[in-house]
């Protein structure tokens, strides 16, 4: 009985997720092209080994690599805060408030195709370009138009830019009901204890947050390990690797180089980082229960 | 859902201890403005002309407006053999939308309350196995399904089929289900009703929330879906709204902003009616992850 | 004939735990049975092996006269009112009410017929077009009712249905659940962990400890003649003294720390001499102590004093050794309020019950007389009653 219920669904992800985790470690170690006959050949671990020594892969691998690392490093810390304070600004009645709560959560339904055509006008060359044209009159002329995704030191900044539009409003609802959880008695206490605006923020709304944030950290830090779509519609990776990321790097090679075993061997790495970070986000947070 | 708590600033402010926090307005007015200016420069540049479109600061407040972009838009693509109409992008976006979300909203919600409900052997086992997979994101899968479904390119089923089954939504259902008090389900034994009947009619109308969720949820991700339609489809006919748009902005050398503008409202607009429509349930849902954490 | 008949019934646990213990049990025709014992005694999950919510591991369960181990709840034709009333939240109570009939297939005419009559004795009319998330807790809990009465099914079972309700209307409740009761005549099986509830509503009182049954009969032997040392201490508010004391060799008196006590007033009990010499427990229950009158002298200090009105709690230590039941039970704020006062005040473990004007005060000694006929005997090992 409960495994009628029970069966299609967990099938569906057995086949469809369970079995290409591991077939995705199958097709890291053999040759193969697809929809072609030429038989499929076991290479170990050479995918992997490119990957780390190959003079010319290695490169752009790292590259890509230190692409998501800074793409973490500063989007996770931002887009949480930011997402933190408005959070914290839009924790009030109030028509205006609401409307205000709406404008940020409506990025959200955006998707990433749509922010990507959107910022790619906003960010476009020359002083026609919406954010130069800004710039430069807030600056009285001061500020020299700039090539913002073809550029090697602005692409990746850009790149982050639209991300965290795109992506803090979602973070900033899981902090509204992470607020919203925080039991009024909470505040209460503080206040009659004496306790200051910026006390009932330390004492009282962070630690009520604790969870919360681990939880935005996490899904923030793994979002930041799978960009793709904006990389593929904006810069192809480039000017010269500058924005390239790992699941960039995976599915160029998979899909356009037609390298399917190099892609799934990025893949499993991925995977594998991905996993770790979530062990670790466990490991923090059951310390703090115990 | 803690939702409905009323927030600490306005209890304090009943009591007559806080003014009106115009520094608060003044900030929020300032991310207002930074956050919406993409939507409004969307909306109105695809009312412009090429030339308005791009055209620094001048295009937030046009001259004119036109209808141009729409007419072309539909002029482009008219056949759905060469270039793909947009009827044919909505019905293949909505098509397979549909599937993901109804069909998935049944298989995993019989999933998660047989996980919540049923005692049988290996029950931890695959619960574990269901975590394990929520973190795995589809990107880190894409290639080696890929290569598993390359049959099925070009096909309306294999843009939904690796979506309909979430070990995500399983996960959602199954914590809701715990919290469902057991003794509804007693009663209805006790009442004479299987477990079918218990499902559909006792469980099934308590679960709307979760419901509500999950098909919200799903809902944004499959038709924001980018990746996946990039490597399964290839003929313009079983082209998804996004892989459409996503062409063209990759493949214009001189960008036409204006008609890709147009492009992207027909885009967004089926997803912005259901977030005005729904709006609540769409904070509601993304407001429930958090609380797993 | 709905008679519920248990026979030899257990239920072990995949994980070994036994949670019954060959438990036979027999509620008649149109009788009220409570079971009640402390929490975790194992009361829910048998009146859930009756209801077929839980397999049954050894033994019989008949209803009716047919064994139902193995019928489905909704073929056992039991009604079920849950703790926290298990109201479908969806449905007006009139549908609430309906649903088993309809299930069972029930003619249109004859579900609205006895939804309005059951709606009418639980004074529901006004409400049957509501959602139960609308009504207090006390209409939830008649729905609950309606809900079981309206299927006038074979036996009537309930677990715990008034602990979710304040304290005057449960006793409300108590009286109209008892009329609703003998209006059916439906054999009732209530479970309930409090002891004034099972002593005041139940025909009988089963008493459970640790799955195993202690004692089925009418409130009055329970209080009178309690088969053992758990049952005289669980039945009983405040409940009874309880001290270790040692039979004389000829088996007249009794030594109770450094003061001895002549049992020839304790009647007729022939099993009392052979304890001749040995260590026994001794209970006196606090009404059977007073301040003048004839019976054997008891002497001790006054602790505290609740002042309840119509009479005085009196709280006094003795130089004896009091005997402690495990797993009295009762609620987590009474076990908090003993352990607490325990703490306060290390020997003052007795209780009596005196005349509110009773010229007496905090750290002052105090004598009682024993009503030694009154008195009850327990082995010290077994902790069975000696008659």
């Amino acid at each position: 009985m409960g495994l009628t219920m029970l069966i299609p669904g967990i099938v569906l992800i057995i086949v469809f997720m369970l079995i290409p985790f591991f077939f995705s470690i199958w097709l890291s170690m053999h040759v193969e092209i697809v929809g072609s006959t030429v038989p499929v050949r076991s290479v170990g671990w050479m995918f992997y080994r490119h990957l780390f020594s190959d003079p010319i892969f290695r490169g752009i691998f790292l590259k890509s690599l230190e692409n998501n690392g800074i793409f973490a490093l500063v989007v996770v810390p931002v887009q949480t805060g930011l997402a933190m304070f408005l959070a914290i600004l839009v924790n009030r009645h109030g028509a205006f408030v609401k409307f205000c709560r709406t404008t940020f959560f409506l990025p959200v339904v955006f998707p990433m195709v749509l922010t990507s055509l959107i910022w790619k006008a906003i960010l476009a060359p020359g002083p026609q370009g919406m954010l130069n044209a800004f710039l430069h009159a807030v600056t009285f002329g001061h500020f020299a138009p700039q090539y913002w995704l073809g550029n090697i030191h602005l692409a990746l900044p850009s790149i982050m830019l639209l991300s965290i539009w795109q992506g803090t409003g979602f973070q900033m609802v899981i902090f509204l009901a992470g607020l919203q959880g925080i039991p009024h008695t909470h505040y209460e206490a503080a206040l009659i204890d004496g306790a200051k605006k910026w006390h009932l923020f330390r004492d009282v709304t962070l630690p009520g947050l604790r969870n919360t944030t681990i939880f935005v950290v996490m899904v923030t830090t793994i979002f930041s390990l799978r960009v793709f779509d904006q990389i593929y519609l904006l810069t192809q990776g480039g000017p010269i690797n500058a924005t390239s990321s790992v699941m960039y790097l995976a599915v160029s090679q998979a899909y356009v180089a037609n390298n399917v075993g190099q892609g799934a061997a990025i893949s499993v790495v991925l995977c594998f980082v991905i996993l770790l970070m979530s062990l670790i986000q466990r490991q923090v947070l059951r310390e703090r229960v115990d | 859902m803690t939702t409905d708590n009323p927030p600490v600033a306005t209890r304090r402010r009943r009591r007559g201890v806080d003014r009106t926090p115009w520094g608060t307005y003044a900030l929020l007015a300032v991310f207002m403005v930074i956050f919406l200016f993409p939507v409004y420069y969307l909306f109105v540049g695809s009312f412009e002309s090429p030339s308005q479109t791009l055209d620094g600061l001048r295009a937030a407040i046009p001259s004119s407006l036109t209808l141009a972009n729409y007419h072309s838009l539909s002029q482009t693509f008219f056949s759905s053999t060469i270039t793909g109409s947009l009827r044919g992008f909505y019905t293949v976006s909505t098509l397979v939308s549909a599937l993901v979300v109804a069909g998935g909203l049944i298989v995993n919600s019989l999933a998660g309350y047989a996980l919540a409900r049923m005692q049988f052997r290996g029950r931890r086992f695959l619960l574990l196995l269901v975590i394990v997979l929520v973190i795995i994101p589809f990107e880190a899968i894409a290639v080696p399904l890929y290569y598993m479904l390359n049959g099925l390119r070009n096909t309306l089923i294999v843009q939904a089929l690796p979506f309909v089954g979430s070990a995500f939504s399983i996960y959602l259902f199954y914590t809701f289900f715990l919290n469902l008090p057991p003794q509804l389900e007693e009663a209805a034994r006790i009442d004479g009703a299987g477990p079918w009947r218990t499902f559909v009619q006792i469980i099934l109308p308590n679960a709307k929330p979760a419901f509500a969720s999950v098909a919200i949820l799903s809902f944004i991700q499959i038709w924001s879906s980018y990746l996946w339609p990039l490597m399964m489809t290839s003929q313009p006919n079983v082209y998804p709204l996004s892989i459409a748009i996503g062409n063209l902005i990759k493949q214009q050398s001189t960008p036409n902003y204006g008609e890709m503008f147009a492009f992207g409202v027909l885009l967004v607009v089926p997803m912005a009616v259901f977030f005005v429509v729904f709006q609540r349930w769409f904070i509601r849902s993304v407001a429930s992850l958090g609380v797993k954490g | 004939m709905s008679e519920i008949v248990l026979r030899h019934v257990s239920k072990t646990y995949d994980n070994g735990y036994h949670a019954i213990h060959d438990v036979d049990l027999t509620v008649r025709e149109g009788e009220f049975m409570v079971v009640v014992g402390p929490s975790g005694c194992g009361k829910s999950t048998l009146l859930r092996m009756v209801a077929g919510l839980e397999s049954i591991s050894d033994g019989e369960v008949l209803i009716g006269g047919h064994v139902v181990n193995d019928f489905t709840p909704g073929e056992r034709d039991l009604a079920m009112v849950f703790q926290n009333y298990a109201l479908y939240p969806h449905m007006t109570v009139e549908k609430n009410i309906a649903y088993s009939l309809k299930l069972r297939k029930f003619p249109k005419s004859e579900i609205d017929r006895r939804v309005r009559e059951a709606a009418e004795i639980l004074s529901l009319t006004e409400y049957l077009g509501q959602r139960p998330g609308r009504l207090s807790g006390g209409q939830r809990q008649r729905v609950a009712m309606g809900r079981a009465i309206v299927r006038e099914p074979k036996a009537f079972l309930m677990d715990e249905p008034l602990s979710n309700l304040d304290a005057k209307l449960r006793v409300q409740m108590r009286s109209e659940i008892l009329q609703i009761q003998r209006r059916v005549g439906v054999a009732t099986l209530y479970v309930t962990h409090d002891q004034v509830e099972a002593m005041t509503m139940g025909d009988r009182v089963t008493v459970l400890r640790a799955g195993v049954l202690q004692q089925c009969d009418t409130a009055q032997v329970l209080y009178d003649r309690p088969v053992n040392v758990f049952v005289a201490s669980f039945v009983g508010s405040p409940s009874m003294n309880l001290l270790h004391a040692t039979l004389s060799d000829d088996a007249t008196r009794l030594r109770v720390g450094t003061q001895t006590l002549d049992v020839a007033g304790a009647g007729p009990r022939p099993r009392l001499a052979s304890y001749a010499g040995r260590e026994v427990i001794v209970g006196i229950r606090p009404e059977d102590l007073t301040l003048e009158g004839p019976g054997e002298v008891l002497s001790g200090h006054v602790g505290h004093i609740e002042a309840l009105g119509s009479e005085l709690i009196v709280h006094f230590g003795m130089d004896a050794r009091n005997y402690v039941v495990e797993d009295k039970g009762g609620s987590a704020e009474e076990a908090e309020e003993l352990l607490e006062e325990t703490a306060l005040t290390e020997h003052v473990r007795n209780v009596a019950r005196v005349g509110p004007r009773s010229a007496i005060a905090t750290g002052e000694s105090i004598s009682f007389r024993v009503n030694m006929e009154r008195a009850h005997f327990f082995d010290a090992t077994t902790g069975e009653s000696i008659w």
